[in-house]
């Protein structure tokens, strides 16, 4: 009965704390509610349309002219017409374009006459997604035009239509995108940056929490309230916590999967356990670096230079392995990396437990690194022996 | 004679409140630590988990349900591109799924039955290519790897065909590819990851370890009743502009320094691209340091307690990076958000470092992110100066209505 009163009162106090000094609320579900708005209403489009592609028309023939409008008339692409290569490159090193194509001089009649006239384009692919998009668009275009002159010559031999596109076209591929579809630059993102998003916040948020109590010297208070109990301490806050961020995290998943359809294999339920043990082991991160480090200001900023290497280290846009050998194993820190194998299993494959059961583990062991430093945390909100900035 | 006192005045003043900062700064332990520890490690641990930045032989299973020359011979080339490597040959699509399941392999290239017999038919024999969708990076290696060896294996099977019919040498070559094509890619021709991103971290690193550098200094301020706007007490009031230049000319001394070895040397450490000229890399960063300078003075003013920076505003490191477009097509902003990303210097920074030095540009192929940051740089001077002001304002009011402002500090 003690431990449970002691706990109850640390809630209430937790409670009153919130209540008194709004950044708590402010910085867990306010920046959850503006990282949702901005990356779900950023991607809008999925996909990059009419990109802007620099042409350098030096034929000015019927044939470069259809070429161009047929570059325009494509989803991705935009034509953006330029007298003359100097003025292209200037706007493509200026970033207002990705890529320039040059079309050669009498090409109509080089082709006309057989006389194969090479075609030039240039990328800028420092404009990663942009350059490869276009690139993409430019080689569909060059190939089709390509496609079109041969089937003018067999025409002309008197093969049939369809015979013409065995010829033209001996191999394709046909592409299918397991998990994502449509291609969708926002799902892929998204899927993982919001978690991302939340670990930095859990993480963030309860260091200043914890780390407040010594900051403002009111940690021995803590600690009477407590019944002196560390433990029930720690429990008592995380209590108030883990129910916060516990609701953030099922939030982000009913939004993502149910209320905006991203695309799921397996099951909504498994990705809500999924991010309640993210939770758990963000928690534990926290509570672990204000324990080696009982010091606010330098466990704050530990604790946002870890996070945001998460974003990183989850391996969701960079793979790990082509990270070096030395880097990839610290991806294991970090329980965004976890959360992110998981979803590849549930999300991605639907593989269900067989799949991920693996990650679970993983995640649950964070949960033991706060208890090596739970004594040390005690000394600290007891004796506040440490320096408070 | 008057103007001489009054401009020796204001030079007096100002380096007063320059130096001051300065000492401020480096009497300061986190401010320390973040324009010191993380200015000058953030920039070399990106490089160091970026190094690479280009993924190579990625794994992909192959189901040659055809098992004809041409198959064989696609496989074989596939197998030599740089994008993927054919770890597993299975039998059936059953077996592939299962590798890709477990994360073996990250792709599926998979040959019909009727590979062959189309071909012979001449009509189009299609393959189909699974990708794993978990990192867009798998994909574009998969896709890429497999259309390239198609249009090397067309060309082939076009050339044979045209041999049979008699057209051969040059007259085939003609029909195949009447207008043969060149490709240039000329600033990251391996379409490496890390050029790209690196560029942008960097400059983003610059604003970033500036704004929470001062927020945290004027967090502290104002958590000792002192204010990080107190004016020299005999100017009564005024002297709002060397108040603000003197505090910026601190942060703009350290931080030109900051910035110098984030844009010459750490690229220089990891043999990133350098192509921008030394003076115009000089012009950009002078423009860039002094808008952020006034950039974190204005939102700093925001900060009321020394840690609360990190509550409020560490997620924005993330959201600055996608608006500077260097991986999302600034073409393909939502108008409210591009509007939004003019907030931040590093929008127009990063663009114009990307040009410089990626692409080997001029100062004309950055004017027009000059011209952006000038604005900038005018705006949250301003706006500076006036919560400098306001913060005045507010204190001598408070100042007046109780004599000892009282220090009501609870969590």
């Amino acid at each position: 009965m003690g431990v449970w009163h002691n706990i109850f009162a640390v809630t209430a106090r937790e409670l009153r704390i919130w209540k008194h000094r709004p950044i708590y609320l402010i910085g867990s579900i306010g920046v959850i509610a503006f990282c949702a708005i901005f990356f779900l209403t950023f991607f809008t489009d999925g996909l990059p349309s009419d990109l802007p592609i620099g042409i350098v028309d030096n034929d000015r023939s019927s044939l470069s002219r259809n070429f161009i409008q047929q570059l325009d008339a494509t989803q991705i692409g935009k034509t953006v017409m330029y007298d003359d290569f100097e003025q292209a490159r200037l706007a493509m090193q200026s970033g207002k374009i990705t890529s320039i194509c040059v079309i050669p001089e009498h090409m109509y009649a080089d082709v006309s006459a057989n006389r194969r006239p090479v075609f030039t384009y240039y990328l800028n692919s420092m404009y990663f997604v942009g350059g490869a998009l276009a690139y993409k668009d430019i080689l569909t275009m060059i190939n089709l035009t390509n496609g079109a002159v041969q089937r003018q010559v067999l025409r002309a031999k008197g093969v049939n239509e369809r015979e013409i596109m065995g010829r033209i076209r001996p191999i394709d591929v046909d592409t299918h995108q397991i998990g994502n579809v449509y291609t969708n630059y926002g799902y892929y993102l998204t899927n993982i940056i919001l978690p991302a998003v939340l670990e930095l916040v859990i993480i963030i948020v309860l260091i200043y929490s914890l780390g407040a109590e010594m900051k403002y010297e009111v940690s021995p208070e803590l600690m009477r309230t407590a019944g002196g109990s560390i433990l029930d301490a720690i429990t008592g806050k995380l209590v108030l916590y883990t129910t916060l961020f516990t609701i953030l995290g099922i939030l982000i998943v009913t939004l993502l999967y149910h209320w905006m359809h991203f695309p799921i294999a397996g099951s909504i339920w498994y990705m809500i356990m999924a991010i309640f043990l993210m939770v758990l082991a963000s928690e534990a991160i926290a509570i672990f670096i204000i324990g080696c480090l009982p010091v606010p200001r330098l466990a704050l900023s530990i604790g946002a230079l870890y996070s945001v290497l998460g974003f990183s280290l989850s391996g969701f846009t960079l793979p790990i392995e082509a990270m070096p050998a030395w880097i990839q194993g610290w991806s294991a820190a970090f329980p965004i990396r976890h959360y992110y194998l998981f979803y590849v299993q549930e999300v991605i494959f639907g593989a269900g437990f067989a799949g991920w059961w693996q990650e679970v583990v993983h995640l649950l062991l964070f949960v033991l690194l706060p208890l090596p430093i739970l004594g040390r945390l005690k000394g600290a909100y007891v004796n506040l022996n440490f320096p408070k900035n | 004679m008057r103007k001489e006192t009054y401009l020796k005045i204001w030079f007096h003043d100002f380096r007063g409140i320059w130096m001051h900062e300065l000492r401020q700064i480096f009497s300061d332990w986190g401010v320390m630590l973040i324009f010191f520890v993380a200015g000058l490690i953030y920039p070399l641990l990106y490089n160091v988990i970026y190094l690479n930045g280009v993924l190579n032989d990625t794994p992909i299973a192959v189901v040659d349900d055809a098992d004809c020359s041409v198959s064989r011979r696609y496989i074989r080339e596939l197998d030599a591109t740089r994008e993927v490597s054919v770890e597993y040959r299975c039998t059936n699509m059953a077996e592939a799924e299962k590798l890709m399941q477990e994360r073996k392999v990250k792709g599926i290239v998979m040959f019909p039955a009727d590979f062959e017999d189309k071909l012979a038919r001449m009509e189009t024999a299609t393959l189909s290519v699974y990708c794993d969708m978990s990192s867009f990076l798998y994909y574009k290696n998969a896709l890429m790897a497999t259309n390239h060896v198609m249009l090397d294996e067309i060309g082939h099977i076009q050339i044979e065909r045209y041999a049979a019919a008699g057209f051969s040498g040059e007259e085939a070559a003609q029909l195949v590819q009447a207008v043969p094509y060149e490709e240039n890619n000329p600033y990251n021709s391996a379409f490496s990851y890390s050029f790209f991103l690196i560029s942008a971290i960097l400059f983003l690193i610059i604003q970033q370890t500036m704004f929470y550098g001062m927020s945290l200094l004027v967090g502290t301020l104002r958590e000792q009743n002192r204010s990080f706007a107190s004016l020299p007490d005999k100017l009564s009031g005024i002297g709002i502009g060397r108040s603000v230049l003197g505090r910026g000319a601190a942060y703009w001394l350290v931080y030109m320094g900051i910035s110098i070895y984030i844009a010459f040397i750490v690229p220089a450490i990891f043999g990133l691209p350098q192509r921008g000229a030394f003076g115009d890399m000089m012009v950009l960063l002078l423009f860039f340091v002094t808008d952020c300078v006034f950039f974190s003075m204005t939102w700093s003013t925001m900060v009321t307690r020394r840690e609360t920076v990190f509550v409020l505003f560490l997620f924005m490191s993330p959201i600055c990076l996608f608006l500077t477009g260097t991986s999302w097509p600034e073409t393909a902003f939502p108008t409210f958000w591009r509007i939004f990303s003019y907030i931040f210097p590093s929008t127009f920074g990063c663009q114009a470092f990307i040009n410089l030095n990626a692409a080997g540009g001029d100062l004309s192929s950055i004017q027009s992110q000059l011209g952006a940051m000038t604005i900038q740089t005018v705006v949250y001077y301003f706006l500076a100066s006036a919560a400098i002001f306001a913060e005045n304002r507010v204190l001598k009011i408070s100042r007046a209505r109780h004599q000892a402002p009282s220090s009501a500090q609870s969590l």
